[in-house]
């Protein structure tokens, strides 16, 4: 198994093995379909502790981003770049994003989930701007 | 629907106390340690009582923050308590009145000690506090978030998206804050700053500069709350808990959704109806508000969200209306967060009670109504203060 960032729960990992194959999954309920993101013991919706993983469009719109100006973490020297995306499937997911498109970014820009490399080696998802998109 | 009842005039504040803020900050930047938070906790305890002018063995509930487990604590400041709890500063006040409420005790003292500065604290990379409680602080770590100031920057990127906002439009709350503070001997920052010199400042997390976040510093707070007809016998100057509301938002806290899709509205809206219902009064019946302001965009949000303006019209209210000195509704009269002290919501809590009993630093004309407003880790609260 390659290389994962910290678990916060025994649930974490089939979505760091999807990041890692390229193709995103997130859990999402048996029961009534509901997405647990990030993922959990039960459904928020019906209570089920049964779940699934479901590859995702990896489609979204941009519901805000910031520029962080002071490095907290050696993996991300300042200035660094974060966007918050809801995908088209409904959680929304957090990821860095490139510097230089800051400026193109507006409320509802759609954004496509691409990958990329974290220095402790382990695959990430990443939102670009769909031209960027492999 | 659920009930929408609050816990109204059950008890009342007759003493107050807190540290010596600026002085402990600037023994601390020496590479000193005052005491630890135990000891700025029996500092604010011990002022507190001498306050109230009662002996601490009239104390039979106490409550302490989360830094100083109560056992350890009441060993040390001598206390047998009938009944005893930790919690954060506005569910402590909810807390002690419950406890009055239900007869188990009488007398209760609020004990904040936090020696955050001095042992070294951190609010953004690998540990950062809070984690335990809120995942949002530490689950996006792959991807470079971990500072919670990022998290309000995010809020008032998308808040200027919305609205039509601007940097300048949020700069008049540290402006505020800081010309409050500038009145106050016990704030830890106290020269004013003009919206140049705010545009100016650098940035930690755009848009948000550096005097949008909060002070880290170490100190103490302490309240103590009694019985309703046992704070009249205690003092002439009882500052009655008039009324006292909460209500949550968790659903999607980790990504955000109740700061960034709904800026903790719906919770404002079902607080403000409990705590104005509880009074018979509305925001503009306010003499004074103080609000939680860990990071400036808390002010234009929750003033919309309690109905002082429309939702989207914070910045333009504080604009037309005055948020500082000689302003038409005084918010964050000592300082708050960013200029006073960072006592995670407690330095609000005694602010408000100096405010409604009139012996504030910079005190309020005709101030007897003063509300507090919170809304952070997934929570909405709402405190009303005020003197017969």
């Amino acid at each position: 198994m390659a290389s994962q960032p910290t678990h916060f729960s025994m649930f974490d990992e089939p979505f760091w093995e999807s990041a890692q194959a390229g193709e995103l999954r997130m859990q999402c309920c048996s029961a009534c379909s509901t997405y647990r993101y990030p993922p959990g013991a039960c459904c928020p919706n019906c209570l089920s502790i049964q779940a699934e993983w479901k590859a995702i469009s990896g489609k979204g719109k941009v519901l805000s981003w910031t520029t962080i100006h002071r490095q907290y973490l050696e993996a991300y020297p300042a200035p660094y770049s974060v966007v918050v995306v809801q995908l088209d499937e409904g959680p929304i997911l957090i990821t860095h994003f490139d510097n230089e498109d800051v400026g193109k970014l507006k409320l509802d820009t759609e954004l496509t989930l691409s990958y990329a490399t974290h220095p402790d080696g382990y695959r990430l998802p990443k939102f670009v701007l769909p031209e960027k998109a492999a | 629907m659920s009930s929408i009842r609050s816990a109204n005039n059950i008890a009342s504040v007759v003493g107050v106390g807190n540290t010596d803020w600026p002085q402990d900050q600037k023994a601390v930047r020496a590479g000193a340690r005052p005491t630890d938070a135990y000891g700025y906790g029996a500092i604010a305890l011990q002022r507190a009582l001498k306050d109230a002018g009662i002996d601490k063995s009239e104390v039979d509930g106490l409550i302490t923050a989360p830094y100083t487990p109560v056992e350890r604590a009441a060993e040390l400041y001598g206390i047998n308590p009938r009944w005893a709890s930790v919690s954060d500063a506005m569910q402590s006040v909810l807390t002690a009145v419950m406890a009055i409420e239900a007869g188990l005790c009488e007398v209760v003292a609020l004990v904040l000690g936090f020696n955050q500065r001095s042992a070294g604290f951190k609010y953004g990379g690998t540990g950062t506090l809070g984690a335990a409680s809120n995942l949002s602080y530490v689950y996006h770590e792959p991807w470079g978030l971990t500072s919670q100031g990022a998290l309000y920057a995010l809020m008032y990127r998308r808040y200027m998206e919305l609205h039509g906002t601007t940097e300048a439009d949020l700069g008049q709350v540290a402006v505020a804050q800081r010309q409050w503070a500038s009145g106050n001997p016990n704030a830890v920052m106290r020269k004013t700053i003009t919206i140049d010199d705010y545009l100016s400042s650098i940035y930690v997390a755009e848009p948000l500069h550096i005097f949008d976040y909060c002070l880290i510093n170490d100190g103490g707070v302490a309240l103590i709350i009694a019985e309703k007809e046992r704070a009249k016998r205690i003092t002439d100057h009882p500052v009655h808990i008039r009324a006292i509301g909460r209500a949550d938002m968790h659903d999607q806290s980790t990504t955000l959704k109740p700061r960034l899709l709904d800026f903790y509205h719906p919770g404002h809206t079902l607080v403000s109806k409990q705590v104005y219902d509880a009074v018979g009064m509305g925001p503009h019946d306010m003499d004074a508000v103080q609000i939680y302001d860990s990071f400036s965009p808390h002010i234009p949000v929750a003033l919309e969200g309690f109905g002082f303006c429309e939702i989207g019209e914070g910045c333009r209210y504080i604009a037309e209306t005055g948020i500082g000195p000689g302003g038409g509704m005084p918010v964050n009269t000592s300082g708050g967060h960013l200029s006073e002290s960072y006592m995670q919501g407690w330095n609000h809590q005694i602010e408000a009670v100096r405010q409604a009993r009139g012996d504030a630093a910079t005190q309020v004309p005709n101030c007897r109504n003063v509300q507090y407003i919170s809304d952070v880790v997934g929570k909405v609260f709402s405190i009303i203060y005020g003197v017969d």
